[in-house]
């Protein structure tokens, strides 16, 4: 009984151990991940809070300076002729812009929102095609398709 | 050739089936002439999943860009090799290249035990052929591989940029190796559960194949890192997405295994978590593979939904299911012999050892279905980025390289006090040695000093195992201290290639600490002529240089760097844009040193203003992660050596096991 009591004790501990570490690890670090049609009528209770939007960079709406690395654009929808195809949220980003980064590309922003105006994103993340299957158009990654289509 | 492949793929799918159905039947039966028929016919299966390579092969080296997989995945200007890589390039391609490995090894463990395991063998082909079904059905029905296309594209759409690179053709094949061959464990552990021989002998036959697997998945995660450490362009080599952390996972379970076994073999113990582990590392390459394929989870390398999830989540069920029945069945059998004399001791040591691995399993799988299971929950999409696996993974990973060092040392049963201060005086030295001496270079971070500390620790304990097993041979044998040396680790390579194993680890940590702790980021946009200071070096933008080939065009910045006023090199990061895909791809340039790796992006460049934007990172000890990744590969090779002593204790199975080496080591 006594090795087994020690050894619960101990399998308590780690157990104990471990998901205390999942648990602040999670309260402190989540961030909510919407797509851009789901961020829009939420987005004055989301302010201030870390999100991950993911949409896609409106055509024409690209400005970058690249002596100071400024970046903004205007985040809209991804599925075309669906809903409303004006909304959108202003980007705005200092940085290196991502290789795959262009008018119309599906991208991933991750920042903060800030009340009534735009996003300040200190990530932006291209879909990168691993392409193990590119056939679906309107979802992150179908890059290969639209390029065909570009082309 | 392709209508031959498709051939191939249906006659292989019905020669599993026979297969799975005569050895079953064999084996109920006691009929050796099914279980034989069933050998020979999964045999068979090998050979035809070998024909629809060679098609797929042929099709994609002749450039038949008719197949719609080669168009998708190559070009006519794709170079030979990657040409060949684009057979795991795509996921049909990669299904198959699967299967292949899959039947390959079936085929070696038939013919390793032809002679052997006559009871366990017909339900390892039970097994193994029945995850071959599953592949090969996909295969037939779900995902053909060499589907044609209504008309014939000039060109194909090419092989993805980002795959293209040395480190991308050999990394998901290693991965893939890795991962199948858990898949034999897993049919063996099967195959004693159905058959109620639960001894050591599945373990011992099983025990190359386990280490092979933990093998391949170190090797296929260092290479993954490699690989986006040098193409990616980000400045790191692991960023906690779905796809490492499916990589990963089967690996921290595997590594337990490795250790827990241990503690069977010497004390019958464990027997119960050891099947476990096995059937949870098996569990977590399918879980892999089914988190790269469906789109259930969103990652940066985005696979999208492709209709073979729910097919992957069934099987995983099934696999699931199945074998913790068993499991279950045979639990009253699986009792362990001994227990647990004292918290100081090996057995303790080992197991806390697994469960952290388990634990950094589990916590690793929880930060990458939480999206998933908070959008049930909750009704919203939370996600858990790197600084949640960092925070969670890292003081775990502490607490485990502290185990390295004191797992092997410890006394087996109860470790007194007086064997305490013997063993660990010397290494608690080095340890704080170490820390000190980290901390007088400048590398002023708490967290970072106990890891650096640890490793000393670590480092201390292996060095004085060493030491202490070359004098007791000279002492006793009178042998010169090299020839002492090597006979030891040669009479056990088990033993001594595991700490060369765990120096490679501490190296790795060494790396990771230095790299996270103390990297240095720069960016500037620079006109030809100016310079930026990133720690000790000083970087000078000279000006841009073009090129062009068939298949890229590039533009490569000239950066001269000094050290101090001193020119060091000069470095050309690039941009390339591979002209079929019209995708524009960062080439980043490496001046790597023993104590720091000069990083070096060039971000963007802009033609009218001449503005070139360089991204520069400075990461310190970063080459000792990849030194430490050959010395835990040189480490398992020892590990697999080849083993007289071992032999025989397989050949006397039943018998009790025999550490061999352990008398003089001790």
């Amino acid at each position: 009984m006594r090795g087994k009591s020690k050894f619960f004790i101990g399998v308590l501990l780690i157990v104990g151990a471990v998901g205390y570490l999942i648990y602040t690890g999670i309260r402190e670090t989540s961030t909510y991940y919407l797509t851009l049609e789901e961020f829009l009528p939420k987005r004055e209770a989301l302010a201030n809070e870390g999100v991950r939007i993911a949409g896609r960079v409106q055509a024409g709406s690209v400005r970058w300076d690249p002596k100071d690395l400024r970046l903004s654009f205007v985040l809209g929808p991804f599925k075309e002729g669906v809903g409303d195809q004006t909304a959108g949220v202003p980007v705005h980003y200092q940085g290196i812009l991502p290789d795959m980064f262009a008018e119309g590309r599906d991208v991933i922003v991750e920042g903060r929102y800030n009340a009534g105006s735009a996003l300040s994103a200190k990530t932006i993340m291209t879909s990168c095609p691993s392409k193990y299957e590119p056939e679906k158009s309107g979802q992150p990654s179908a890059v290969s398709r639209q390029q065909n289509k570009e082309k | 050739m392709t209508h031959l492949g498709t051939l191939a793929l249906y006659l292989a799918f019905v020669l599993a089936l026979y297969a799975i159905a005569t050895s079953l039947w064999g084996a109920l039966q006691r009929r050796h002439v099914w279980v034989a028929s069933g050998t020979h016919a999964a045999y068979a299966v090998f050979g035809c999943v070998g024909v629809a390579v060679a098609a797929l092969l042929h099709a994609l080296v002749t450039r038949d860009f008719n197949v719609e997989y080669v168009a998708a995945y190559s070009s006519s200007t794709l170079p030979v090799r990657y040409t060949i890589a684009a057979l795991w390039g795509g996921q049909k391609g990669s299904l198959l290249f699967w299967a292949f490995i899959l039947t390959f090894f079936s085929t070696i463990v038939q013919v390793q035990n032809r002679e052997k395991n006559r009871e366990l063998m017909p339900y390892v082909t039970v097994t193994l052929m029945t995850i071959a079904l599953f592949f090969l059905g996909l295969l037939c029905f779900i995902t053909p591989p060499f589907e044609r296309l209504a008309f014939t594209p000039r060109e194909g759409s090419d092989l993805n940029p980002l795959l293209q690179n040395y480190w991308m053709t050999i990394h998901p094949p290693s991965l893939y190796l890795g991962y199948v061959s858990a898949a034999v464990p897993f049919a063996f552990a099967m195959a004693a559960l159905a058959t109620g021989k639960l001894g050591d002998v599945w373990i011992r036959t099983t025990r190359r194949w386990a280490l092979l697997s933990w093998f391949f998945l170190s090797v296929g995660n260092m290479l993954g890192g490699r690989w986006a450490y040098e193409v990616l362009g980000w400045g790191g080599y692991w960023a906690w997405d779905p796809v490492e952390n499916a990589a990963i996972m089967p690996w921290f379970t595997a590594s337990a295994y490795l250790h827990s076994v241990m503690i069977q073999e010497k004390k019958n113990m464990l027997k119960v978590w050891n099947m476990v582990l096995v059937i949870l590392t098996f569990a977590l390459t399918i879980f892999g593979t089914f988190l790269t394929r469906s789109g259930v989870i969103s990652s940066v390398h985005s696979f999208t939904q492709s209709g073979l999830g729910p097919y992957f989540m069934a099987f995983l069920i099934l696999v699931i299911g199945v074998s913790l029945g068993l499991l279950f069945y045979r639990l009253p059998e699986l009792k362990s012999e001994n227990e647990l004399d004292s918290l100081l001791s090996r057995e303790a040591a080992f197991l806390l050892n697994n469960w952290v691995l388990v634990g950094l399993a589990f916590a690793t799988f929880w930060g990458t279905v939480f999206p998933v299971l908070s959008e049930w929950v909750r009704g919203v999409k939370i996600t858990v980025g790197p600084p949640f696996f960092n925070k969670v993974n890292g003081p775990l990973g502490v607490l485990l390289l502290f185990l390295t060092g004191v797992g092997p040392v410890i006394a087996w049963r109860r470790a007194s006090a007086k064997s305490l201060r013997r063993n660990f005086s010397v290494p608690l030295l080095s340890g704080f040695g170490a820390g000190v001496l980290f901390f007088a270079l400048g590398y002023h971070n708490y967290y970072a000093v106990v890891v650096f500390s640890l490793a000393g620790f670590v480092l201390g304990t292996i060095v004085s195992e060493f030491y202490r097993g070359t004098r007791a041979r000279q002492a006793m044998l009178h042998e010169s201290s090299v020839q002492a040396l090597s006979r030891l680790v040669g009479k056990n390579p088990r033993r001594y290639g595991g700490y060369v194993v765990h120096i490679g680890v501490v190296l790795i940590c060494l790396g990771v600490a230095g790299s996270s702790f103390f990297k240095i980021e720069k960016q500037m946009s620079l006109k030809p002529g100016d310079s930026l200071e990133a720690g000790r070096y000083t970087l000078k933008y000279t000006g841009m240089k073009n090129g062009e080939d068939a298949h890229i065009a590039s533009q490569a910045a000239e950066v001269e760097v000094f050290i101090g006023g001193q020119y060091i090199t000069t470095l050309r990061p690039e941009k390339r844009l591979y002209k079929r895909q019209n995708q524009p791809t960062t080439e980043v340039a490496i001046r790597p040193t023993l104590r720091d790796d000069l990083y070096v992006v060039l971000g963007s460049y802009d033609e009218p203003s001449g503005l070139a934007t360089l991204q520069v990172f400075v990461n310190p000890l970063l080459s000792w992660l990849w030194i430490g990744g050959l010395t835990l590969v040189l480490g398992t090779c020892i590990v697999m050596a080849p083993n007289p002593a071992e032999r025989r204790a397989l050949a006397l199975a039943g018998a009790p096991a025999e550490i061999p080496g352990e008398v003089v080591a001790d």
